[in-house]
């Protein structure tokens, strides 16, 4: 049940209230200025926040050893995509122990919900969510991102490393 | 006949049945692999135990027959616990490359794993490694890793085919499926194997990574291949039609149909679709197309002619028909057979040479309205310019039809209305192309050679402009179109 207060006549007399926050504005702009190592702001963009590494943000396309891309295309992230924002077309793989690899793999950054159930689905680490968090773009800019992005942008530094080897596990005899 | 009891339920079934065939007459769940209606029984998978009463051993449920007052069981723990090591042995050296696996979502390992396997592996040893992707012909794709030798593949192509290609090789768990030196799979139902196989040894190169089984609806109709007509499951989503799967029709096509039936699907996809009304390369609104032809058609009255292909539905036929020597008292009804030399083949099992699902329907309609007319007459009408106005009722699947190019310029020098699924280059020499519907987007019949009625079903629209003849008769008659493209969505 919401109650509503009816201003009472104090509070209408407003100057005062005024006066008290202007009062707490510059008491905390002196302290800063004169404590500027213990300041909670960053100087945003030269400054950036970091995130753990098990943040949940943009993603990341894992890739092997060859610095092909991890990826199956099993479509196991898509289906369990709830926004619905993940986009696949398969193919097939020169390779007979590849078989099957994505031409194209594409994330509508705009649709996704940061939710991380493609990193769970993903059953040979392929996709993971990374610590970054922005995305930034000027109007027009396409927020489909593909292979180049999710998996070679210059932030990954030539690419994650996948802890899943197929010729390690078939040489295991798995 | 014999009595017998499965899981506690009495049924009668003819002597020489299998239990095997009795759980499916009673519609009772039982596992298995290698057992197929429509081939012969191997026994080698020895999933469909079952417990009979008096027996110490248990029985596989296939090649066991029935006798009077068997008591069966299949839900006893001791079947269940057999079932779930036989499974074990099965998975022994499956790869479990299920992520990259088409079968997935569909495979029987998977499905009675959830049933009754849940075990964890006791396996110590290394798989065994064997071959991937091999290429058996022209349409399937063998993964002998995937494969647990149920043998099915290799007795339909010895039992139904009689071709042969396919063989087990090598012993022990080193025995795979292969086809001989310079004979690949390349019968015209192979792909029937891909159907057959419970796992995913055998893929089909058509539909391989295309989509994921669970991504797909499907619905029931008849196959528009040829005059077989058989029976048919499409599979769709949003993004088209995928494949084409054969169901069960005893009086048609048993369990199987032929290759060529697969790729009915293709020209339903919008990429190959007549999505516009055109007058010549242009396009008109619907609306004024409609107007257009039914003006055209109304001023011609009785020297109107339709040419009439067998690619549509009995009751698409009958509407036109009935338009024409109702409406405009025409009898100017040409009938438009496509490859008359091969039209009698039959290889004897399934394909015959008559491509259209619906020849002896029209037949039948033609006769009673007394129409005789060919191809040729309305060639030596048109050509003397006794015939000024056609309709033609042109054929869904355009690639039955060679002599297309040679209707369509002898047709281009009068004023045409082209009734089209499809879009082809020629179509743009016509005055008028209107868009109907395919074989997926209406419902009706089709009679097929022997005279049976097999119903077509509306699964899917993909082109909004598309009307099937029955709306557009209605629409020369004066309904509004739109209204009823909204009743056929």
């Amino acid at each position: 049940m919401s109650v509503v207060k009816r201003p009472s006549s104090v509070s209408q007399w407003y100057l005062p209230g005024i006066f008290v926050g202007l009062y707490h504005t510059l008491k905390a702009l002196l302290y800063n200025l004169s404590h500027r190592q213990k300041m909670q702001t960053l100087d945003y963009p030269e400054e950036k926040f970091e995130y753990s590494p098990r943040f949940k943000g943009t993603h990341v396309l894992t890739v092997k050893k060859d610095g092909a891309i991890r990826c199956t295309a099993c479509m196991l992230c898509a289906t369990n995509c709830p926004a619905q924002c993940i986009t696949i077309i398969a193919s097939e793989h020169e390779d007979p122990s590849v078989e099957k690899f994505p031409i194209a793999y594409e994330i509508d950054m705009l649709r996704c919900v940061f939710c991380g159930f493609c990193e769970e689905a993903c059953p040979v680490d392929a996709v993971r969510m990374g610590p970054e968090w922005q995305i930034p773009g000027i109007s027009g800019t396409n927020f489909v991102k593909g292979i180049d992005f999710l998996a070679f942008r210059s932030q990954l530094k030539g690419g994650i490393s996948s802890v899943l080897d197929d010729q390690e596990r078939h040489g295991q005899g798995i | 006949m014999l009595k017998c009891t499965i899981n506690g339920k009495e049924i009668e079934v003819s002597s020489g049945a299998t239990i095997m065939e009795a759980y499916h007459k009673l519609q009772e769940e039982i596992a298995y692999y290698c057992w197929h209606p429509g081939l012969s029984v191997a026994g080698v998978c020895r999933m469909c135990m079952v417990e009979i009463e008096g027996n110490p051993k248990l029985q596989i449920a296939c090649n066991t027959p029935v006798a009077e007052g068997m008591k069966i069981t299949n839900e006893s723990e001791k079947v269940k616990e057999s079932v779930k090591w036989t499974l074990d042995f099965h998975l022994i050296n499956h790869p479990l490359d299920c992520p990259i696996c088409d079968q997935a979502g569909e495979c029987g390992l998977q499905e009675f794993y959830m049933t009754y396997g849940k075990y964890n592996p006791e396996m110590g040893d290394r798989k065994v490694k064997k071959h991937k992707v091999v290429d058996l012909g022209s349409q399937v794709v063998l993964d002998t890793e995937r494969c647990i030798l149920c043998s099915r593949c290799v007795r339909f192509t010895e039992e139904v085919t009689k071709t042969n290609e396919l063989g087990i090789f090598n012993r022990g768990d080193h025995s795979e499926i292969g086809t001989f030196e310079n004979r690949p799979l390349n019968n015209k139902y192979a792909v029937n194997t891909v159907d057959i196989c419970p796992v995913g040894a055998l893929t089909s190169k058509d539909f391989r990574f295309r989509q994921r089984a669970w991504y797909l609806k499907e619905f029931e109709t008849t196959c528009n291949g040829c005059s077989t007509g058989c029976r048919v499951n499409v599979f769709h989503n949003q993004n088209g039609l995928f494949r084409v799967k054969p169901i069960y029709d005893e009086a048609v096509n048993g369990h199987w149909m032929c290759d060529e039936g697969r790729d009915i699907y293709k020209h339903i996809n919008l990429d190959q679709r007549l999505r516009h009304s055109k007058a010549g390369a242009q396009q008109v609104p619907l609306e004024k197309a409609l107007e257009t032809a039914k003006q055209a058609l109304k001023a011609a009255g009785s020297s109107a002619a339709l040419l009439i292909t067998a690619q549509y539905t009995q009751e698409e036929n009958q509407a036109i028909l009935d338009f024409f020597s109702n409406e405009l008292k025409s009898s100017n009804i040409f009938y438009w057979k496509n490859n008359e030399e091969t039209f009698e083949d039959f290889d004897g099992l399934l394909i015959r040479g008559d491509k259209n699902p619906n020849t002896q329907g029209l037949m039948n309609l033609l006769k009673e309205k007394s129409a005789s007319g060919s191809w040729k007459d309305l060639k030596a009408k048109v050509e003397s310019g006794q015939i000024k106005t056609v309709l033609v009722a042109g054929p869904e699947m355009l690639s039955v039809y060679p002599d297309l190019n040679e209707k369509v310029t002898v047709l281009s020098k009068t004023q045409t209305i082209w009734l089209s699924t499809c879009e082809h280059e020629f179509f743009d020499q016509l005055s008028l192309q209107l868009p109907v519907s395919g074989f997926a987007e209406k419902n009706g019949t089709y009679v097929n050679y022997a005279g049976l009625e097999r119903k077509i079903q509306a699964g899917v629209k993909f082109v909004a402009e598309a009307l099937t003849l029955q709306e557009i008769v209605s629409a020369f008659r004066g309904a509004n179109v739109s209204k009823t493209n909204e009743v056929a969505l």
